[in-house]
């Protein structure tokens, strides 16, 4: 059996440990929430940018063919992992997802997340550009990547999607697919604004391409948002574990302290009795 | 006395709102120039220029958003601006 003073020092250790992982599980509590407001707010923005654009364009769906303009005939996946670790496993599964589909001679790899990019070499996958995921707390400007993905054919966005707090899977999205997927919140104007009676600064054309990659990158700042969501969700789960391990080792540390202060007692009894019992074996001789 | 009329404004980053009311007028920048919008302007649609300012006079108070880009609309007195996109 270990020694008291042992237990109690590895006992305090945990206990430690149980208090941090309270004040981590709670700041990720906390960021879910936040985060899961910040989703509302964009999509109720983006719903209102749709608005306008359509009044601008009847055939809104036709500009998603003028895009391919560029194209080099490759395909990109842009996979967007956490900055740093605490996360759980998620980014270990994102990352042999994103492998399962990747063939290098048809596609490249854009990687958001030092974690992802790290994960992505130590399995010998090479990509072609890197971004460090932006706080999701602050201004989300995706634009350096919405130009990088300017020249590809198909654009998948892989990442970890939300679905509750004890749930949090991988999505893959094709980009194009998912703005017509965020339209349908939204209302197309019945108001249409034409050169006739409108004025453009500059011109019709050049405000609608402005507002085309306006509303890719708030795609992509969605996924970066819901992604930084479900990485929260993950510290969540991860830090509750770990919180209820730190508080059943410090009852079992606790168990342990007391059989030890009594294993302690017992044998100090022992050699007490022993003793008595020699000095009164001791009298009965003499 | 008639009241004067007002603009009805919003003003909106993807994550943040920054104005939603009144306003008697709207400041903004361009490729052209300095802009201003006031009751009764023609229809309306703009870039804004980037790293450059709005102003938004209320009844009530100056509202000055930086903002690092944007798209203004104005269609019968209703003002959007689209910042930090």
């Amino acid at each position: 059996m270990r020694r008291v003073n042992d237990i109690k020092k590895d006992s305090q250790e945990i206990e430690t440990v149980e208090s941090l992982t309270s004040v981590f599980e709670s700041l990720a509590s906390t960021q879910v929430a936040k985060v899961k407001n910040k989703v509302q707010m964009s999509q109720e923005f983006f719903n209102l940018l749709w608005e306008k654009y359509t009044s601008l364009r009847v055939d809104s769906d036709s500009w998603l063919m003028s895009r391919h303009k560029e194209d080099n005939g490759r395909d990109v996946y842009i996979m967007i992992s956490a900055e740093a670790g605490l996360s759980g496993d998620i980014d270990l599964r994102l990352v042999e997802t994103v492998l399962r589909d990747y063939d290098p001679k048809t596609t490249d790899i854009i990687v958001l997340g030092t974690h992802g990019a790290q994960q992505l070499l130590q399995r010998g996958a090479h990509y072609v550009g890197f971004y460090k995921v932006p706080l999701t707390d602050t201004y989300v400007d995706v634009s350096p990547i919405v130009e990088s993905i300017r020249k590809y054919r198909h654009v998948k966005v892989y990442f970890e999607e939300y679905v509750s707090l004890g749930v949090q899977d991988i999505k893959t999205i094709d980009l194009i697919q998912q703005i017509q997927a965020m339209t349908k919140g939204a209302e197309d104007s019945s108001q249409v604004m034409s050169t006739s009676e409108t004025i453009f600064e500059p011109s019709l054309d050049e405000i609608a391409d402005i507002m085309e990659d306006a509303m890719m990158s708030l795609a992509l700042s969605q996924a970066i948002l819901e992604s930084g969501l479900a990485q929260d969700a993950s510290r969540f789960n991860a830090m509750a574990a770990a919180k209820k391990r730190a508080m059943e080792l410090v009852g079992f540390y606790k168990l342990e302290y007391h059989r030890s202060v009594r294993a302690d007692n017992d044998r100090r009894m022992r050699e007490v009795m022993i003793s008595l019992k020699r000095k009164e074996r001791m009298r009965v001789n003499a | 006395m008639s009241e004067a009329k007002l603009l009805t404004v919003q003003a909106r980053a993807p994550f943040e709102v920054y104005y939603v009311g009144n306003a008697y007028t709207v400041t903004a920048t361009n490729k052209v120039g300095k802009f201003d919008i006031l009751p009764g302007h023609a229809d309306f649609f703009s870039i804004i220029d980037p790293d450059s300012e709005v102003i938004i006079q209320t009844e009530k108070e100056e509202i000055n958003i930086k903002v690092s880009n944007g798209i203004i609309t104005v269609k019968d007195d209703t003002v959007l601006l689209f910042l930090n996109i």
